[in-house]
Formats: structure tokens, sequence, C-alpha cells
């Protein structure tokens, strides 16, 4: 395999080889592997040092932000409390200034007492704990080698945990899971002992030695631990379960977090006790000498051992796991199981795993079940949506408040504590204003980066709480702030206040009618709200309000409004607002005539229009690339409008906001798209068609990029890429469901359309990277053409 | 009417926490702003993934 290292987050280091229990179904002393019997039985010194070295060595190369080390065996404590605190010390030592060190140990809890507890509190290392259930589930399996029961002494181990003094380094319980234990029970007994953490593990398998299933169904296993969720979310879900985790993160287009599930690669290496490094042990399921490399820590790097063949098979994601899996729809969130569950001789690990039955019942079955909390109220009803995104830019004006940690003075304080006032009342409409958006984040960059006017940036919050009050009628007077003789007041105008070098503030304060400015020096002004310029005063103008048109603000005056990715125009003239605003109210009246819902809906939406300049930029083939009016600029292709356009025989490039392996929807730069859902930027077009379709287009536009900021509708992991109807080439996720979305929404306009879109439908309905909520959108979209394919039929 | 109006913007608008205690660093609101602001970089622990220990 081609490409950079995957290098290792996760050590576990077997500090001895032996064990105090003889559990019948543990993967080191009862499979396949026997390696266990030549190993010393306590890490040689040597090997810890060593080890410490190689880590600290890796982590410095790869500028790891931090390394998590494993204390496992056999059992650990069996090494005694000096030999681990010589581990911890060598491992505290090498890592610091390097990179966060996180410290674990996984035990039986037997030989768990004070004394090691005040180690491990000292360097901080936490404990997690085996335990199958209530006594008769964990004595099936985990008993002393002359059948005695652990029990008294694991729970003895576990109270120890949560003693005050100790609470903080339990870390949770580990189960395997075993078909004759009652699940119900199970999980009782665990949750019991209040655990942070729990987790399931089914019982090593493969092809060769599958799992026991006493009833022969093949999602026995899957029915056990569907049960425990359905026990478990009755209990409020409060204790965190691995399992369920991984699989509610990536049904909802985040990782995998646990080997055990999902595409992730492989970051673990193992270390025995005489420096040996191996691949993980639970390989040595599948057969003796499963995980050796042929590596140690005296002799090779981490680096060696990363390049193994059999440590990058494991980190090939999609490409990782068989043909079956490759076309499961159900492969991101299941990855094909656990490695070693696909063994089977002598072809290896190219298969489904023996699991394979039940990873896809858990999977729909707990998607099926947290329907609920995968599927955001945005993606179905718009009022959720429009609250969403409110919560949002509150919750980026609370930010810029930390953020500026009280660098913004006085003037910031008693601006934040008027906000702070307004609250749930005149603050929400100002709020709710597209372009503060944009402020908010201009602002918040301008901080992150250091750059000088940041903080100047963040005191304009004054001007958007007296517009804010003003638009109320609440006659509270406020502080602005204003330079080159210009106050502006977001949403409502900008005043000539004085001249171009002139600066300070002036005190703004709703009168009837509109409001008074009084400036330092001077006489005080009072500006009617009444939509006419007069001397000084340039009024952000209204259009529509009749006919059916909703009133919407053309907004040609906020500084922020800049961010569509091309040119505003600068301020209309009286003649130019008013042509707006007739072929405005006239596109209207086709919008509601073609797609009532959609203009309903928009209606309700959209705020703001900004006037774009006339002349789109074009791309180095000629073809003028009409802007996005939710915010990209993109080549048409003049003879399909929704088409995008790619000089022949390239492939479509690849979506310039795509993140790497986040698993999360793109995060847009501020200042190229910031802004707030509700505006529009829109170059006015000659017909009222072209601008009814310009403004449905943008609307789509704009729902669907706020959806996505509120919402996940897919992972964009980069394994897939799928043909998109309308162009060369394939897309990814991201463009085919832009693309479906925004056709299916113009099918009024472009009956045409509708057959791409619906093509698209069908590819989309089976793409692996689809969410539980991202495939709730495409069924509504599903729903919406069937419904108008029975009304075309019926006419 | 504008979807502010709605009953399901006036019953997220009574259940949302008041703008001065919005904890914007950790839980529900530290994930609504991942989505829409540059991740930053910083020495992040994380859990562990290895299947035999947690």
């Amino acid at each position: 395999m081609t490409g950079p290292l995957v290098p290792f987050r996760e050590i576990v280091l077997k500090v001895h080889s032996r064990c105090d229990l003889a559990c019948d179904h543990c993967y080191i002393y009862e499979h396949a592997d026997h390696s266990w019997r030549t190993r010393p039985k306590a890490i040689t010194d040597e090997a810890i040092s060593w080890t410490a070295l190689r880590l600290a060595e890796h982590a410095k190369s790869h500028a790891l932000p931090s390394v998590s080390v494993i204390l496992h065996g056999g059992e650990p404590l069996l090494a005694g409390p000096a030999r681990l605190r010589r581990v911890c010390e060598e491992l505290t030592a090498a890592l610091d200034g390097v990179a966060e060190l996180d410290l674990r140990v996984h035990t039986n809890g037997l030989q768990l007492s004070p004394r090691y507890l005040d180690l491990f509190d000292e360097f901080g290392v936490r404990v997690g704990i085996s335990l199958d259930g209530d006594r008769a589930a964990n004595d099936r399996h985990r008993r002393f080698a002359d059948g005695r029961t652990s029990h008294p002494l694991v729970l003895r181990a576990v109270e120890l945990l949560r003693e005050e003094r100790y609470r903080h380094l339990y870390l949770g319980l580990l189960c395997t899971v075993d078909l004759a234990n009652d699940p119900v029970a199970v999980h009782d007994a665990l949750v019991a002992l209040a655990p942070p953490r729990i987790d399931f593990l089914l019982p090593h398998a493969t092809w060769d030695t599958p799992p026991a299933r006493p009833d022969s169904s093949p999602t026995a296993y899957a029915d056990w631990l569907l049960a425990v969720f359905d026990r478990w979310s009755a209990g409020g879900g409060t204790v965190p379960v691995r399992l369920f985790e991984s699989v509610l993160s990536t049904l909802a287009g985040g990782p995998s977090l646990t080997e055990s599930l999902g595409l992730a690669p492989a970051d673990l290496v193992v270390v025995e006790t005489d420096g040996a490094l191996e691949q993980v042990d639970s390989l040595k399921s599948a057969y003796d000498g499963a995980a050796a490399t042929g590596f140690d820590v005296f002799t090779h790097t981490l680096d060696e051992v990363a390049a193994h063949p059999g440590v990058r098979a494991r980190q090939r994601g999609l490409a990782g796991v068989s043909g079956t899996c490759r076309r499961c729809p159900v492969v991101r969130s299941c990855g094909g199981g656990l490695y070693t569950h696909r063994y089977r001789a002598p072809d290896g690990f190219d298969n489904p795993s023996v699991y394979c039955a039940d990873l896809e019942a858990l999977i729909h079955g707990v998607e099926k079940r947290a329907a609920g909390a995968l599927v955001p109220p945005a993606v179905t009803d718009p009022g959720a949506l429009l609250a969403e995104q409110h919560e949002l830019t509150r919750a980026l004006l609370a930010s810029l408040h930390r953020e500026l940690d009280g660098r913004g003075g006085a003037v910031w304080e008693r601006a934040w504590r008027l906000a702070v006032a307004l609250d749930g009342g005149p603050l929400d409409g100002i709020l709710a204003h597209p372009y503060t958006r944009t402020w908010l984040h201009h602002t918040l960059a301008a901080l992150a980066e250091g750059r000088p006017g940041a903080v100047a940036g963040a005191l304009a919050l004054p001007s958007y709480l007296a517009a804010a009050l003003v638009t109320a009628g609440e006659r509270t007077p406020v502080a602005v702030g204003y330079a080159h003789g210009l106050l502006r007041l977001p949403t409502l105008g900008e005043l000539d206040v004085g001249g171009p070098a002139e600066s300070g503030e002036a005190e703004v304060r709703a009168v009837a009618g509109g409001f008074a400015v009084t400036a330092a020096g001077r006489a005080p002004r009072r500006v009617a709200l009444d939509g006419r310029p007069a001397e000084g005063w340039r009024p952000v103008r209204l259009v529509g309000g009749r006919d059916g048109a909703p009133p919407l603000r053309l907004d040609d005056l906020d500084p922020h409004r800049d961010c569509f990715g091309v040119p505003v125009r600068p301020r209309l003239s009286e003649r130019e607002s008013a042509e707006w605003d007739r072929r405005f109210t006239a596109a209207w009246a086709l919008l509601r005539r073609y797609a009532p819902d959609q203009a309903a809906e928009a209606a309700g939406a959209l705020t703001t229009l900004t006037p774009l300049a006339p002349e789109p930029p074009r791309d180095p083939a000629g073809t003028p690339m009409l802007p996005d009016p939710a915010g990209t600029p993109l080549p048409r292709d003049p003879a399909d409008p929704l088409a995008l356009r790619h000089p022949a025989g390239t492939p479509a490039p690849r979506d310039p906001a795509e993140p790497p392996l986040s698993g999360r929807p793109p995060t847009h730069a501020p200042g190229v798209r910031g802004h707030g859902y509700g505006a529009l930027g829109i170059a006015l077009p000659p017909a009222p068609r072209e601008l009814a379709m310009l403004l449905l287009r943008g609307f789509r536009r704009a729902k669907l990029n706020a959806l996505l900021e509120v919402s996940d509708l897919y992972a964009q992991d980069g394994w897939w890429r799928h043909p998109a109807p309308w162009q060369e080439g394939e897309v990814p996720v991201s463009g085919l469901l832009a693309g479906l979305w925004e056709r299916a929404g113009l099918t009024a306009f472009d009956p045409e359309g509708a057959d791409r879109a619906r093509r698209a439908l069908t590819a989309l309905a089976s793409a692996p990277e689809l969410t539980a909520a991202g495939r709730r959108l495409v069924a509504g979209l599903g729903r919406e053409d069937a419904a108008r394919v029975e009304e075309r039929d019926h006419d | 009417m504008t979807l502010q109006t709605t009953a399901s913007f006036a019953v997220a608008k009574k259940n949302r926490v008041p703008l001065a205690q919005l904890d914007v660093r950790s839980g529900e609101t530290a994930e609504k702003l991942a989505r829409i602001l540059p991740r930053t970089a910083g020495r992040t622990l994380r859990d562990s993934t290895f299947n035999s220990a947690l």
C-alpha cells in the first residue's frame, strides 16, 4: 500500500504475560496462538526503557498531540507495584514536553489494592476492569484454574475504584457477551456498579472456529445486544456504551470509536514482555503467530512496524474490507467488524465477519431505535431549522464574548450586559439578520489570527443592539461608535454624523416613527424610518410586501454583505431599487403560481436580498460564472442552466470545502460564505421568470447549506464517488445531494430536470455515506417526486 | 408569517439556555459550533479504540 504511514496513537504494553485467572474464553491462552508460553513473565527493564524511547521518538517525528499507553497482559498487576512504577516513570519522563501521555491499565481486578491505586493516582493511570455481568454470568467463564469464583474479588476492586479518593481513576467495565447470560441482568449488574463507561465484546471467533449459536439464529448476538440497548435506553442511556456510541457516531456521519467497528485505520501496536512488537493481539484467535511482525523495540523503530504489510492491511479503509463488505450499505458503521473475526484458513482475512448478520442487524436495529435522536427536527420542520440556525448565531455571540476575555474593555462589557438583558426579546431580531452571523465569523477569525483591528471589529456590537432596540421601538439609549463620520445601524441604514476623518460615539435612541442620534458636540438629529432617504441618511430599502410577495430587505449597505464570492453592487439608486421591487414582486407571483409550497416556505425563511455585480466573471473557457445566490460561483452550461460545466475530459473537481476524513460536512471559510440563513445574493436578471428561478434555486441552496450547518446529512470520508446524471465524471455524495436537492426543487420551472433528479435519487438511496438524517431528507424528496408523478398522471 | 412565529420556533425559544449561560467550550453548544467554525489544532486526548480494554 502506498501513502504516508499512519502513526500509532495507542500502544498496548504487556507488562506481564501470565494471568491469575483461567478464563476459558481468553484469546491469549485458550485460542490458536501459543506464543505466551515462551515470553518472559514480566516485562524486562530493558524493554521498558526502549519502549519509552521508541514511543517518544515516534511521537516527536509525527508531532502527535497525544498517545495512549494501555498497560495490559496477561494480568498487568502481576508485574507488581515496583515494576509498574518504573513503567510509569520512564514513559512519563520520555513523553514530557513531547506529547500528552494518556496512561491506562486493564485488569481482572483481583490484585487491585490501595497500594496500586495510589501509584496509579500519582501517574494518572486510569483503570478498566473485565466483568461479564452478575455473579452467574461472570462465573460462566471467569474463574480461577481450580474452578473458584472470582466475582467477589472483582466486586471488591470495583468498590475500591468507586471510593471518592480513587473515583477519578475509574475507567469502566468491559464485558464479553455470552448468549447464555440474560442480557438485561448483565446490563443491570454492570450499571449498578456506576461505571463511567461500559463496552461489550463479541467472543473471539473465526469462520474456522465460529461462535456458539445455541438456537442457530444468525442474528442471536445482535438480538442479545439490542436487548441490552433497549434496557439501556429505557434507563436514560446515561452510562456511555462504546459499542453503541460507535454505531450512533457512524450513523450520524462521524467516525467509528472502536477497532471492532467501522473503517477507521488501526493505529495500535503491542509491545510484548520481551520487547517484541506485534500487531493487535486479538489476531491471536486466528492462528499461531498471527500477530507477529518480526520487529522489536531494541532494534526497530515504530515506523518500521507501521510499514508492516499486516499493519497496513488494517488501515486501508474501504479498500481493506472484502468485496461483499464494500458493496454493503452499512459498511461505514460495520467496517467488516473486528479484523480477526474475518479469518478463514487458508484465504485469510478477505471475508466478511463471522458475525456479519449480527452486525448488520445491530446497526439497523440501533438506527431504528434511535431515529428520533439521529434525525433532528430541523430536517423535516422549517421552523425548527430556523430555531437551530438562530441558536448557532447566539452561540457565536457567546463565543465572541469568551474569546475576547476582557480585551473589549468597558465598551464591550457594557454592550454584552445589554445583549444579555435583551436576550429573548429585541436581540432575537438582530441575531436573525444574516450578516450578523458574517460579522461574528469575521471577528472571531480575526481574533483567532491575532489580526490588528480584531477587537475594534467586535466593538460594533452596540450598533447591532441599537438597531434591535430601534426596530422594537424600545427607548433605551445606546452609545454607538462611528468611524469616518459614518454611523451604521445594521438592517436599518447608515447616517453621516461627521466629516470623513471624524470618529467617536453617538447616542442612539428609538423615538416615535424612527430614532434620534446625538453625536458629541452636535445637535440631536431625528431620523424617520419610513424607507425614504434624507439628508445624510441612506436607509436599507424594502422590496415586495404587496401582491403576495414577502417584504424583504434589499441590503446594499451592510459592510458584511460581501460574502457571496462575487462582488456586490454598491448602493443602488432610487430608480434601481424601484426596478428591483417591481421585478421581485412579479417574480414572486410566478413562484407562488408554479411552486406555491416552496414560495410559502421561502417567504417564512428569507429576510434579505443583496444585489450582486451585474457582470459575472468568466472561467478560462469564457463561460459566464453565474453566482450561486446562496454563495458559490459555478460555471454553467448554457444548454442546461443547472448543469455544472467542466472542461471536457477533466474529472469533476472535488468539493473545495471537503474536509479530510472528518465524517462531517464542510466548514466554510468566513468571508467567502459566512452569512446566516435568510440571505440571497442576486445579480438582477432582466426577466421576472429568470429572477423567479434564481430566487428558487437560491432558496434551495440556502436551505441545504442551513441544514448542513445544523445536522449531519452525510459523511465525507472520501472513499466513494458517484455518477451524476447531469454531467460527466463522478462526484462526492455532497455534490450528488446538492444537485438532486436543487433540481428536485426546480421541477416546476424545469420539468426535464425531474428525470435527472429521479436518477440521482435512485443513486443516493443506497449511498453508504448518507446518515439517518440524510436518508430522511432524501426520502422526503422521493415522496414529493411520487406525489408529482401521481398528480401528473391524474391530470 | 415568518418561520419565527411557528410553534416549533416558540418551543425552541422557551427551552433555550440564556445567552450568559451558554457554555461554548463543551457539550451540545460546542458540538453545534464545531460544524461552522474552523477546527483549531490543539492537544487532545482521544478515547482508546483497543477492543480488549477501555
